[in-house]
């Protein structure tokens, strides 16, 4: 395959510019993640640690294979929500190796309001459940957790997809012969008495870990019988009288080690098999990609200057390149495994739509993964183009992205708004995994574009009445909308509220679609089997 | 890898593959990383152009001719072409030579350039925003507006010629 060939001018001023810029948001976004990493604060963490018990990021270290990378998902999750007060939401999740296998873990953060479930904390959790299922990952819970964030309860507790769900994805997964292990160590309260129990295998704490319906202040309330926790539901009663758990650990190390122990008679099945090549570096440094993109987001940039700097020796077979050249797509390799690329070099018009659902076509036949590069202000609109039936191109493309069952994973590098986002595999279109770049905003149109709608709406509402709009009026509507937009389109707004997994500085972009391609293999890929195009 | 003490970047190509391989010389020896193996190299230069290189057991004659960044190695009958890059691994290229007309349907949202003006290549004539995104148009060459068809705020189609420039002798 052929080289990019790269026109850009590191020496430019528009590259320098561009280049500090994204250089102090990557710096901005490791400080976030830094201070979220932090847990619950000093204090919360002396507690814990007088306790004898270890911090959820160091328990997961132990629990992994030395050297080997974790992919943590949605550290940024509830950032700037609730008072601040539950930085990661209190819930660490990611994707690491276990005797060379990939594996989901979800631990509890006890420093943090005692590792309850906020509303996003319950959010973050079904995530992980949704990534372990899709990929076939045992799952792997490391509870200490007081269970349900009692204040917000309307907020956690009724709905489909809140906290009961937790355990019916645990069923469902031992049922799909997923392997669903409990480490308990610290409190399993109440419902989160049933993550243990539900559990294929699970380790207790002795000391520390305890499992109960109803605590001992709940006990004396109905019944008048006064008891200690351990006495209640410590590794004794559990691994000795009710059979609840089924190893005695003396303490996390101990629990961590008997936990590795499982992994190795897992029995698992062999990987899906890919064409894989040994990984290269692409010939352009990765972190030129801060030059390239612009620091105005309304500037149009060259998308295979990204492709580039993402893909293996910087080779890609591109395909149809003079069709619909506002989509670009190709094949290539990302760490040695064989990717289709779908990049957005400019607006989605009918073309570029056809050309997207003919080339994902072309992969699920082929079982090639689907990378896709969002950078999309819309599908092209007026009279011209709805007469040239844009609306039902557009609906191919969503159609084959929906229906694609290779492993799809969507990095929005830049703009992603409206149906653009829908034929770009956003996150309703069910990727694998998606994650942003710091510079990314999500929004249903441009901020601009919702306050001139509403601006019309309400004038010509007004206008039946026999009412003119003062220029005063007029900026007391749009101002509020402009500043909403801006707000709600930031990718830390989104970050916080998982609508993705996470914010990623672009020089890790490689790295991050390289382990989740090779998490994915864990799963099989079925046959394409797409649904009616409309003609 | 005249260049003693630093480390060279180098494109290797065979056949249709290209090959990016570092090379360092220190201590009179060259480190050649590939693929992420280290190869320990000694080579003698014996007269301009011919070489004895040992890697391990092996001791291999080689004859380079070619010009300074297009060279030809030939070793036991192999012709090999190898290209030296720049630190970033780069490729000059020259930009394709954009043209006047736009590139979308949108509004003219700025004139930058007067008509009966000498222009550079690259400055930006006007601007376009369609779709939230703001389209440049850039002198493809350097020379003088002769015509520029749109004013501020003029509806434009996609494909409508934007200016008019007569190319510099």
């Amino acid at each position: 395959m052929e080289v990019i060939e790269s026109s850009i001018d590191p020496t430019s001023k528009d590259y320098k510019e561009n280049f500090s810029h994204y250089e102090k948001l990557a710096k901005d976004l490791k400080e976030k993640i830094g201070v979220a990493s932090q847990g619950g604060g000093a204090e919360a963490v002396k507690l814990h640690k007088s306790r004898n018990k270890l911090l959820a990021r160091e328990r997961i270290d132990a629990l992994l294979d030395p050297d080997t990378p974790f992919m943590e998902f949605n550290t940024l999750a509830a950032y700037g929500m609730y008072d601040n007060k539950a930085p990661a939401a209190g819930i660490v999740t990611g994707i690491g190796i276990i005797h060379g296998r990939e594996v989901m873990i979800v631990a509890n953060d006890a420093t943090v309001t005692g590792g309850t479930y906020y509303p996003i904390t319950v959010k973050k959790h079904l995530r992980a459940q949704k990534i372990a299922m899709e990929n076939n990952l045992p799952c792997f819970y490391l509870v200490d957790s007081g269970g349900a964030f009692l204040p917000m309860q309307d907020e956690v507790f009724p709905d489909r997809e809140h906290f009961g769900r937790i355990f019916y994805n645990q069923a469902m997964m031992s049922s799909m012969k997923i392997p669903q292990i409990a480490v308990v160590m610290g409190s399993c309260t109440a419902g989160g008495a049933y993550v243990p129990a539900m559990s294929d295998e699970t380790v207790i704490v002795k000391g520390t870990g305890t499992i109960f319906l109803g605590g001992p202040p709940l006990v004396k309330a109905a019944t008048g019988e006064e008891v200690t926790a351990e006495e209640l539901g410590g590794a004794d009663v559990h691994c000795r009288e009710s059979g609840v758990t089924d190893h005695y650990a003396l303490d996390d190390h101990d629990a961590i080690r008997i936990t590795r122990n499982i992994v190795e008679n897992l029995n698992r099945p062999e990987k899906t098999h890919l064409d894989i090549k040994k990984p290269e570096e692409p010939t352009y440094d990765i972190k030129e990609i801060y030059g390239v993109l612009p620091k105005d987001s309304r500037k149009p940039f060259e998308v295979r200057e990204i492709i580039a700097r993402l893909i293996d020796g910087s080779r890609f077979h591109e395909f149809k390149a003079l069709y619909g050249t506002t989509l670009v797509c190709g094949f290539a390799r990302i760490m040695g495994y064989p990717v289709g690329i779908l990049a957005n070099n400019g607006v989605l018009f009918s073309e570029s739509a056809l050309k997207g659902t003919h080339f994902i076509e072309v992969c699920c036949q082929r079982k090639i993964p689907l990378v896709f590069l969002q950078n999309i202000t819309g599908f092209m609109v007026g009279r011209k183009y709805e007469a040239g039936g844009i609306a039902k191109d557009g609906a191919k493309m969503v159609t084959a992205v929906t229906c694609a069952q290779v492993p799809k994973f969507t990095v929005i590098i830049g703009g992603s708004f409206g149906a653009g986002n829908y034929g770009m595999c956003g996150r309703a279109y069910g990727p694998r995994q998606l994650w942003m770049w710091p510079n990314a905003r999500i929004s249903v149109m441009g901020g601009q574009q919702a306050a001139t709608v509403l601006l019309t709406v309400k004038r010509d509402q007004l206008w039946r009445k026999g009412i003119e709009m003062t220029k005063k009026e007029e900026k007391e509507l749009t101002d509020p909308i402009l500043k909403k937009y801006e707000i709600e389109g930031n990718p830390y707004y989104s970050t916080a509220r998982i609508w993705d997994d996470g914010v990623i500085d672009p020089v890790d972009t490689r790295l991050v679609l390289g382990l989740g391609i090779s998490a994915s293999l864990n799963a099989s890929i079925p046959e394409w089997k797409p649904g009616v195009f409309r003609m | 890898m005249e260049d003693g003490g630093v480390t060279v970047f180098i494109n290797y190509e065979h056949e249709t593959h290209v090959y990016p391989v570092t090379v360092e010389r220190r201590d009179n020896r060259f480190f050649i990383m590939y693929d992420n193996n280290e190869y320990t190299v000694d080579a003698t230069e014996l007269k301009p152009g011919q070489l004895t290189i040992q890697l391990g057991d092996r001791v291999i004659k080689a004859v380079i001719s070619g010009a300074d960044d297009n060279k030809f190695v030939f070793i036991e009958g192999n012709v090999f072409r190898v290209k030296r890059i720049e630190l970033t691994g780069r490729k000059k290229t020259e930009k394709k030579e954009g043209d006047l007309n736009s590139p979308i349907s949108g509004t003219v949202v700025s004139i930058k350039a007067k008509e009966g003006k000498t222009v550079k290549k690259d400055d930006v004539i006007l601007i376009i925003e369609s779709m939230k995104m703001e389209y440049l148009i850039r002198a493809p060459y350097d020379g003088e507006v002769k015509k520029i068809y749109f004013k501020e705020k003029d509806q434009i189609e996609i494909g409508q010629l934007t200016a008019e420039i007569e190319k510099e002798e």
